[in-house]
C-alpha cells in the first residue's frame, strides 16, 4: 500500500489537472489536447514494446491505421456507434500485432526497425488497393454520421452539455487515463518483470525460465492494441480516414515521441505526446518559408536526443534528485 | 486511498464541466472587422507536394498589393495559410483551427482533392464558405445542391480531358491512344473526360497504365504502353512524372504524338522534358491552357504580366517568378477581390455565397483574353473555358478558338 | 517477347540506381553498424550541389562532379563527427532517431534553398538508344549499370589492397583490436561515412537524369535500396548491386505479368522482399551468416 502511495497520489493529481484543464483553454485548444491524449495512448503502447521489452518499431502508424479503419468501416458500413468500435479496434489491432509478433521473433535491433518500417511504408498502398473495403484513396468521411456521438451540436451527458471539442477532449482523456492505469498495472506485475528481463538480456531471461516467444508476441499484441485504440479515437476525432492520414511519418513521429518522453517510463510520455501534436505547429509559427518547418523539426529532434538522452522522464528524475538533494542537505 | 482517488476524480470532473458551461457563442460573422477580412487555408509547405504551395504565395502577394492600395471597401484582406503536408488529417485539424480559433471569414484556396473533400462536410454544416478549392475534382462544382458553401476554381479535370478528347477526335480521327495516369481521382477524372471527349469517334484508347505517387519512376509503364502499338500518348500526371514519361518514351525510341493536361504542361516543365532540345517527342505536344504563362515572350509587354512581376518582386521575395502556379494564385486572388468588392460594406458569409452563385468576371487579367469566370445557381464551375496550345521548339503556341466545356 | 525483354532492360536500369544507393547503405552499415535513414536525402543534397555548380556557376560536368564528390565526402565525414559520433555508443534507437532527424532537416533545407521545383541534371552519357531485335537499350542505362558494377569492383580493390581500406575494415569489425594496432578508429569511421556519402552522390547523379531532381527524389529510391541491400546481404557490396538489379527486374516483371500487383502494389511487393529475406535468409544472398554474440 505504502509503496504505491506516491504514484497513486501523482496519478490523482494528473486526473485532476486533466479534468479541469479545459476550463483554462480556448475551445479549440481543448481539441488539440484531445489529440495529445490520443498520441499518449499510442505512445504508452509503443513504450510497452520499445521501452520495456526492447523491440524497436517504426511501424506503429500501421497499427493505428488498423484501428482507425476498423472504426471507420464499422461506422459507415455496419451502423455501429463510434464508442462501441473502440474496443473492437483494440481487439482487431491487437490480433494484427500478435500475428506480426510471431515472425518478428526472428528479428532484432535494426532488422526489426527495417521490417516494421516496411510495414508502415506499405500500409497506404495496401489500403488504397482494396477500394471496395476501405474506400480507396477517397477514404471514409465520418462527419455528420448518426453513429458519431459528438457533432457540431455538442453532446449531452448527465444533464451537462459538452461542445464537440470538449466532448472529444474528455472522451480521449478518459480512454487515455484508463489505458495508463491498465499499462501501469500490467508493467508493475510479473508480466512487466518478464518484459524487462527480455529487454535487458534475452539469454538471462531464457535461463531464468522466461519464454521469449510468449512475452515478445504478447508485447507486440498489447502494444498494437493500444495503437488500435489510438487509431480508433483518431478516426473519431478527425471524422475522416484515408490512406494518407496514416503516412509513414506518423510511425516515425510515434517513435520520436517515445524517445522524447523517455524509454521505459510512463509519466514522460505526456511530454512526448505534446511534442508530436504541437511541435509541427510551433515550427510553422517560426517560419512559413517552404521547407522551413522541416528544418526546425529536424534540428529540435536531434537536439533533444543530444541534450536529453533519457528523454523528458530522465530530466524529471534528474530534477527530482536535485531537489531532494538540496532539501536533504539543508541544515 | 482508492476512495479518495475516486472522489478526487469526481470533484475534478464537476469543476471542469461547470467551468465550461459559461461559454457562449457570438452570432455575427467571424473574420470581419471594420478594417480587415481574414481568409485562411492549407497548402503543403513541406513534403512531396510542396511545389504547389506557390498558389498560396502568389495569392498572398496579390492581396498584399491590394492592401497597399487601400484594400477592398476600406478593409485589408489577410490570408493565413498553414502547412498540412498534404495529409487530410492535418488539413482537417488545421482547418478547424482556422475556423474555430483564428475565426476566418472563409476557407480559401486549400490545395488538393482529398484534402478539400475531407473538410467539405464540416465547412458546409458550419456554413463557412469553402472558397475556390484548388482542385479540379468534378465534385466540387457538381455537388452544389448538397454542399452549397463549396466552390472550386480551375477547369475540372474532366473538362480538360474532354477538351483533349475532342481535339483528338477531330484532328487525329484514327489515333490509337495510350494513357499514363496517376492512380487517384485526378488521373481517373482526366481519363473519364478524355473518353467522353472522344465520343463515338474512331480514335480509341487502346492501353492505359497507372502509376503511384510513391513510385520512383514510370519506365516500366511507358515500355508497356509502347508495346501496345499506340501512336498517341496521353500524359495525365503530375509534373515530375510527366517529364519522366517524355524521357522514357525517348529512351525507348518511341515517338508518339503527345497530349498532356494543364497541371504538368507549364513551360519550365516542358523545357526540362525536352532535355536541352534532344527529346524530339516534346515538340508538337498538345495541351490546354487558361493562364498567362509568365515565361511566354508573347506576354512580356502585357500589363498584367508586368504587374505580376512587380508584385512578385515586392511581396514574394525569393520566389521564382517564372513559376506559373504563382500566376494561378494571383488569378484566384483577383476573383476573390472582385467578389469582396461586390459584397459592399457589410460582408457576410451568406452574402458571399450568394455572390459566388452569380459571378461573371470577364476581366481577370491573369487569365487568357476571352476567358470568363462565370457561375450560376447550381453551377459552381467558375472556369470552363480554355484554349489549345501546341509546343513548338521555342515554347507553347496557342491555337484555335476558345473551347467551352458543357458538363 | 520483345515486351518481356524490354521490361527486363528497363528493370536493370532502375535496378542499377537502387543498387548504387544500396551500396552507400551497405558501406555505412559496415563501417558503423547503422542503417542511415537519411542516406537518400544526403544523396539528393549532393545532387543539388552538382546542379548548382553546373547550372548556377557554369562549371562543366566532370569538374563539377569531382567537386561534388569531394564536398560530399567532407559532408559525410562532418555528419559523422558532429551528429552521429555523440550518440554512436548509445542504443541503436537513438542513432536511428538522429538519422531520421537528419532526414527531416535535410529535406526541409533542400526545399528551403532550392524550392520544390523539378530540376534537370544532364547525364554524362549520350541519350542515344540502340535497337536490338525490337528491344530499345539506351546508352544512358548501360552507363548506369556499368557505373554501379565499376564502383563495386573499385570498392573491393580498395578494401583489399589499400592501407586505408584495411584500416576501415578493421575499425568496423573489431574496433578494440584496431585501436591496439594503431588505427585511429573514429577517424576511420568518419572516412567510412564520407565514402558512403560519395557513393550516394554517384547514385544521385545517376538517378537525376531519368527521375529528375526535386527534394524528394531519392525517397522512393531509398526504400527500394533498403530492399536491395537486405536482399543482397546488408554487409555485402556485391550483394547490394546484384540485389538492386534483381529487384528492379523482378518488380517490373511482377508488375507486367501479375495483374493483381500492377503498378499499385509495386512498393509493398518490394517490402515483402525485405520481410521474406529477413525471416528466411537474414544474411541475404551474399552476406556471411553472423553468429549472434550473447
Amino acid at each position: 500500500m505504502r509503496r504505491n502511495a506516491v504514484p497513486v497520489a501523482l496519478f490523482a493529481a494528473l486526473v485532476a489537472v486533466v479534468a479541469v484543464l479545459p476550463a483554462f483553454l480556448t475551445d479549440f485548444r481543448a481539441q488539440q489536447f484531445a489529440y495529445v491524449g490520443i498520441y499518449l495512448i499510442a505512445l504508452i503502447g509503443l513504450n510497452v514494446l520499445t521501452g520495456y521489452t526492447g523491440q524497436m518499431s517504426l511501424g506503429h502508424g500501421a497499427f493505428m491505421a488498423v484501428g482507425g479503419y476498423t472504426t471507420a468501416i464499422l461506422m459507415t458500413d455496419h451502423g455501429v456507434r463510434d464508442l462501441w468500435t473502440i474496443p473492437i479496434a483494440a481487439v482487431v489491432a491487437g490480433i494484427a500485432g500478435f500475428l506480426f509478433g510471431i515472425p518478428a521473433l526472428r528479428l532484432t535491433g535494426l532488422y526489426l526497425a527495417l521490417a516494421t518500417f516496411a510495414i508502415a511504408v506499405s500500409t497506404p498502398a495496401v489500403l488504397k488497393k482494396f477500394e471496395g473495403f476501405t474506400g480507396g484513396g477517397s477514404g471514409k468521411n465520418l462527419f455528420g454520421l448518426k453513429e458519431l456521438t459528438g457533432g457540431i451540436g455538442g453532446v449531452h451527458i448527465l444533464g451537462w452539455k459538452l461542445n464537440f471539442n470538449n466532448w472529444l477532449y474528455y472522451l480521449c482523456w478518459t480512454v487515455a487515463l484508463v489505458s495508463y492505469v491498465v499499462a501501469w498495472l500490467l508493467l508493475r506485475g510479473q508480466t512487466g518483470r518478464a518484459f524487462r528481463a527480455v529487454r535487458d538480456s534475452e539469454t538471462a531471461a531464457l535461463s531464468s525460465g522466461v519464454s521469449l516467444a510468449r512475452y515478445k508476441t504478447l508485447a507486440f499484441g498489447v502494444s498494437a492494441a493500444y495503437a488500435g485504440v489510438a487509431g480508433s479515437l483518431f478516426a473519431i476525432a478527425t471524422t475522416y480516414v484515408n490512406p494518407d492520414t496514416f503516412p509513414v511519418q506518423l510511425s516515425i513521429f510515434l517513435l520520436v515521441g517515445v524517445v522524447v518522453g523517455g524509454l521505459g517510463s510512463l509519466t514522460g510520455l505526456i511530454a512526448g505526446a505534446v511534442f508530436i501534436e504541437f511541435l509541427p505547429l510551433w515550427a510553422q509559427d517560426v517560419s512559413k518559408s517552404p521547407g522551413a518547418p522541416g528544418v526546425i523539426y529536424g534540428v529540435i529532434l536531434i537536439a533533444v536526443v543530444f541534450l536529453l538522452p533519457t528523454g523528458a522522464a530522465g530530466l524529471l528524475r534528474r530534477v527530482a534528485t536535485l531537489v531532494r538533494g538540496r532539501v536533504g542537505s539543508a541544515p | 486511498m482508492k476512495r479518495a482517488v475516486t472522489s478526487a476524480i469526481v470533484v475534478a470532473l464537476v469543476v471542469g464541466a461547470s467551468a465550461l458551461a459559461g461559454s457562449t457563442q457570438s452570432t455575427a460573422d467571424p473574420g470581419v472587422t471594420p478594417k480587415s477580412i481574414l481568409l485562411g487555408g492549407t497548402v503543403p509547405l513541406s513534403g512531396v507536394a510542396s511545389a504547389y504551395s506557390a498558389v498560396a504565395v502568389g495569392a498572398n502577394a496579390y492581396f498584399k498589393y491590394v492592401n497597399a492600395k487601400g484594400g477592398v471597401n476600406g478593409r485589408q484582406i489577410n490570408y493565413k495559410y498553414l502547412d498540412d503536408t498534404y495529409n487530410p488529417a492535418q488539413t482537417i485539424q488545421l482547418t478547424r483551427q482556422l475556423v474555430e480559433q483564428d475565426k476566418v471569414f472563409a476557407v480559401f484556396n486549400t490545395l488538393g482533392t482529398e484534402t478539400n473533400l475531407a473538410i467539405r462536410p464540416y465547412l458546409n454544416q458550419l456554413k463557412v464558405p469553402q472558397l475556390f478549392a484548388a482542385s479540379g475534382d468534378t465534385s466540387f462544382g457538381a455537388d452544389v445542391a448538397t454542399y452549397p458553401y463549396t466552390i472550386g476554381f480551375f477547369p475540372s479535370y474532366q473538362a480538360e480531358g474532354w477538351a483533349l478528347g475532342q481535339y483528338l477526335k477531330k484532328s487525329k480521327p484514327k489515333a490509337r491512344i495510350a494513357v499514363i495516369a496517376q492512380n487517384d481521382s485526378y488521373g481517373r477524372d482526366l481519363l473519364v473526360g478524355l473518353k467522353r471527349g472522344l465520343g463515338g469517334g474512331s480514335a480509341k484508347v487502346v492501353a492505359a497504365q497507372n502509376y503511384e505517387v510513391t513510385a520512383s519512376d514510370v519506365g516500366s509503364q511507358i515500355a508497356k504502353l509502347k508495346s501496345s502499338g499506340a501512336d498517341t500518348l496521353a500524359i495525365f500526371a503530375t509534373p515530375q512524372f510527366a517529364i519522366q514519361s517524355y524521357v522514357f518514351a525517348n529512351k525507348l525510341g518511341w515517338k508518339p504524338f503527345v497530349v498532356t493536361n494543364a497541371v504538368s504542361s507549364a513551360s519550365n516543365i516542358m523545357l526540362l522534358a525536352s532535355e536541352g532540345g534532344q527529346n524530339k517527342t516534346v515538340v508538337g505536344s498538345v495541351s490546354v491552357v487558361f493562364l498567362k504563362d509568365p515565361t511566354d515572350p508573347k506576354w512580356s509587354k502585357d500589363p498584367a504580366i508586368i504587374l505580376y512581376r512587380t508584385i512578385m518582386a515586392k511581396y514574394a521575395k525569393g520566389a521564382n517568378a517564372k513559376d506559373v502556379y504563382h500566376v494561378y494564385g494571383m488569378a484566384v486572388a483577383y476573383a476573390t477581390v472582385n467578389l469582396f468588392k461586390r459584397l459592399g460594406k457589410n460582408p457576410t458569409r451568406a452574402g458571399l455565397i450568394a455572390a459566388v452563385d452569380s459571378m461573371n468576371i470577364k476581366d481577370d487579367p491573369f487569365l487568357l483574353p476571352g476567358i470568363a469566370i462565370k457561375t450560376g445557381p447550381g453551377d459552381h464551375f467558375p472556369l470552363s473555358q480554355m484554349y489549345f496550345q501546341q509546343y513548338a521548339k521555342t515554347g507553347w503556341k496557342q491555337f484555335g478558338s476558345l473551347v467551352t466545356y458543357k458538363g | 517477347m520483345a515486351n518481356f525483354f524490354q521490361q527486363v532492360v528497363s528493370g536493370l536500369a532502375s535496378g542499377g540506381i537502387y543498387g548504387a544507393l544500396a551500396l552507400a547503405l551497405v558501406l555505412i552499415h559496415r563501417a558503423t553498424g547503422v542503417i542511415n535513414f537519411a542516406q537518400g536525402e544526403m544523396a539528393t543534397f549532393s545532387t543539388y550541389t552538382l546542379w548548382t555548380l553546373t547550372q548556377n556557376h557554369g562549371w562543366s560536368y566532370w569538374p563539377a562532379l569531382g567537386a561534388t564528390l569531394a564536398i560530399s565526402f567532407a559532408g559525410g565525414f562532418g555528419v559523422h563527427q558532429f551528429v552521429i559520433r555523440p550518440v554512436e555508443r548509445g542504443s541503436v534507437l537513438r542513432v536511428v532517431i538522429v538519422t531520421i532527424g537528419l532526414l527531416l532537416l535535410l529535406n526541409g533545407a533542400m526545399t528551403w534553398i532550392w524550392s520544390g521545383e523539378v530540376r534537370s541534371v544532364h547525364s554524362p552519357f549520350p541519350t542515344r538508344t540502340i535497337d536490338i531485335a525490337g528491344v530499345a537499350i539506351s546508352i544512358q542505362d548501360l552507363g548506369t549499370i556499368g557505373v554501379s558494377i565499376g564502383v563495386v569492383i573499385l570498392l573491393g580493390l580498395f578494401f583489399r589492397f589499400t592501407k586505408i581500406g584495411l584500416a576501415l575494415r578493421a575499425s568496423a569489425t573489431n574496433p578494440a583490436e584496431a585501436r591496439l594496432v594503431g588505427v585511429r578508429v573514429p577517424l576511420m569511421l568518419g572516412v567510412g561515412w564520407g565514402l558512403a556519402t560519395m557513393l550516394g552522390a554517384i547514385a544521385g547523379a545517376l538517378t537525376a537524369p531519368t527521375v529528375f531532381l526535386d527534394p524528394n527524389m531519392m525517397q522512393a529510391v531509398l526504400i527500394y535500396a533498403f530492399a536491395a541491400a537486405v536482399l543482397g546481404g546488408i554487409d555485402s557490396p556485391v550483394g547490394a548491386v546484384v540485389g538492386g538489379l534483381l529487384l528492379g527486374v523482378g518488380l517490373n516483371l511482377l508488375g507486367t505479368y501479375v495483374n493483381f500487383v500492377g503498378a499499385d502494389l509495386r512498393l509493398p511487393a518490394a517490402l515483402t522482399v525485405i520481410l521474406a529475406v529477413l525471416l528466411f535468409r537474414p544474411a541475404g544472398l551474399f552476406g556471411k551468416r553472423v553468429v549472434r554474440r550473447v
